[in-house]
């Protein structure tokens, strides 16, 4: 999965003397947290945030709090933006995002041009939809020795079963070092014909459990 | 009819029925039909008819090629593209003859309700063949074909101009019915089920809250599993007491699946028979107090057929018909000695279920602290609009 997969390719900008205040006023319309400040080429020089907006905002109660609000953002842009390319891998990006504590990450293209902006909602629901949660099904959670062939092994008992797979996720278990835990999201409403044949043949069912067992 | 309320029920209903071993078992509707008769709460000469949707009422909801799709599955011809297309031939939706029919006759159970309320002057309609509250526009789910609530809220919308209130306390989101009016101001949808996190279909998430002019009109209070009866209670009785002032409905229409009971094999939740008893109980409470009276009931899931929905159902026609007196401990001999032969389980002798029919629950005090934090979060909209400050 690219950047380009799950930017957002719509993007409002603004220009550099346009005023504080209408700036916060228009993000708050649109319902945005960060403008990339263009020139009047389309090149990116700039983007604000509301938050650094405001963070540099004197109190209301001072005298020259309208001032400010009526200063270019050109004065209180972030300049050096960092950004990233439509290519990059979509976990490369969050990356950038959590080494450099940003929470949007704007993209340009090989000539410079501002093509899409990625944000940490953007993210969030790209790990929504990686979890298969956005689909109707049903998750199956199983612990398996950390070993090779295991999430083959227990694919064929789901595809004997004819479910259909919406995501997998696998991650070493954090209880037993030689383990892993293979979650998958599977289209169908009972999987219990499937849960048979896992116990059946000695695998530890993690979810669905019964009750009484610590959970 | 009894009092203010109307039964509907027709033998089509049973017709809708995958295959022998599949969960989805409509004999529960004739388990229920027979108890209540025993107990003397239902006189079956009394009962309304169902009727079939037309494909033009289907349309309300579903999509064209859709419908087609299901009809050409009904004659045999199920097209192994289906399966990913139109979510038919999965095991959980298998095609089977006459589906198509048989759908259409539970969709046709809840729009009678809508029109005996509507037009015959009654209050209240129970169809406990309707419910099918996972079927999409262009897509069967979860057990369901035709979404027949979906459906009876557009012609609701379309024929009375009425402004509808759903709520769902089936042990599975609302999904379908949820989607088809996401967008909508004029529907609010409350669920109440097991998170997604645990159970099928994996969304209900409090944060599905609506979307553009539908914003704040989806509600979804998901529980932990393992959740118990107080719990689910304190929860459905403050959320749906809160949402039906906000929203105001000129109807309010609730899904009842019985499937957040212990014995229910398809889920987590830890509820007792005393559930489907309270539940309806604030529904038409509150149905008289904003409503005008107007309420309308439909089934839904519920996969323990022999111990639990059988009296889940019965419990809500004696509240809606206020016939809740006729309860006195015992069940019915004649209704416990037909049925027994047949159960795979003992069947219960009573209304109730006794206490301690489930171990003591591990991490209970969690669970319940989780529950109460998930309802202020799921309310959030409507505290911000009234200026409650409770965070």
């Amino acid at each position: 999965m690219n950047v380009s997969d799950i930017m957002i390719r719509n993007i409002f900008t603004a220009e550099p003397d346009m005023a504080i205040g209408d700036a916060l006023e228009l993000m708050k319309k649109k319902h945005f947290r960060h403008m990339p400040v263009t020139d009047s080429s389309g090149t990116m020089i700039g983007i604000i945030s509301d938050r650094d907006l405001k963070e540099a905002s004197p109190s209301i109660f001072e005298g020259n709090h309208k001032d400010y609000m009526n200063r270019p953002i050109s004065d209180v842009m972030v300049t050096n933006v960092i950004t990233a390319l439509p290519m990059d891998f979509a976990e490369d990006a969050a990356n950038i995002m959590v080494e450099n504590d940003l929470s949007c990450l704007p993209v340009e293209n090989e000539e410079g041009d501002l093509v899409g902006i990625i944000t940490e909602t953007d993210l969030l629901k790209t790990f929504v939809k990686l979890t298969g949660a956005a689909n109707p099904s049903s998750r199956l959670e199983v612990e398996v020795p950390n070993e090779s062939g295991m999430l083959c092994d227990v694919s064929v008992l789901i595809k004997e079963h004819r479910m259909n797979v919406q995501s997998v996720l696998l991650y070493p278990s954090s209880e037993k070092p030689d383990c892993k835990i293979l979650v998958f999201r599977l289209s169908t409403m009972d999987m219990r014909p499937l849960i048979e044949t896992l116990k059946k043949q000695g695998y530890n069912v993690i979810w669905p459990r019964e009750l009484g067992i610590t959970l | 009819m009894t009092g203010n309320a109307v039964y509907i029920y027709s033998n089509e209903q049973l017709q809708y029925k995958f295959h022998d071993d599949h969960p989805f078992n409509q004999q529960r509707l004739s388990m229920t039909n027979d108890l209540l008769t025993e107990t003397g709460a239902l006189n079956k000469a009394e009962m309304i008819p169902a009727r079939k949707a037309t494909v033009q009422e289907l349309m309300l909801i579903h999509d064209e090629d859709y419908i087609q799709a299901v009809i050409n599955a009904s004659e045999g011809q199920v097209k192994s593209s289906y399966r990913t297309a139109y979510g038919i031939g999965t095991d959980d939706t298998p095609a089977f003859p006459e589906m198509h029919d048989a759908a259409s006759w539970l969709v046709g159970g809840t729009l009678e309700a809508v029109d005996q309320v509507f037009e015959h002057g009654y209050d209240h309609a129970l169809n406990l063949g309707g419910g099918l509250h996972h079927g999409f526009r262009g897509k069967a789910s979860g057990f369901c074909i035709y979404n027949d609530s979906s459906i009876a809220i557009e012609y609701m919308k379309k024929k009375y101009g009425a402004r509808v209130l759903y709520v769902d306390t089936d042990a599975h989101h609302g999904d379908g019915v949820q989607w088809a009016f996401y967008n909508d101001p004029d529907v609010c949808t409350l669920s109440f089920h097991e998170s997604g996190r645990f159970l099928f279909p994996g969304t209900g998430h409090v944060n599905e809250r609506g979307h553009g002019d539908g914003y704040g009109y989806s509600f979804n209070v998901p529980y932990e599993a393992f959740s118990e009866d107080e719990s689910m209670l304190t929860l459905y009785k403050a959320a749906l007491r809160e949402v039906t002032e906000y929203f105001k409905p000129d109807i309010i229409l609730t899904q009842n699946g019985a499937d957040s009971h212990y014995y229910d094999p398809l889920t987590h939740l830890c509820g007792t028979i005393n559930l489907y008893h309270e539940i309806p109980k604030l529904a038409h409470e509150l149905a008289h107090e904003y409503c005008d009276g107007k309420w309308i009931a439909v089934g839904g899931g519920g996969y323990d057929i022999w111990r639990v929905v059988p009296r889940a159902w019965s419990l809500l026609w004696l509240v809606m018909s206020e016939q809740t007196g006729m309860i006195n401990g015992f069940l019915p001999e004649n209704w416990v000695n037909k049925w027994r032969a047949a159960s795979p389980v003992n069947l219960p002798g009573y209304w109730h279920d006794p206490q301690g029919i489930y171990p003591e629950i591990p991490r209970r005090n969690e669970i319940e602290k989780k529950n109460e934090r998930t309802l202020l979060n799921a309310l959030k909209p409507i505290y911000q609009k009234n200026k409650k400050h409770v965070f």
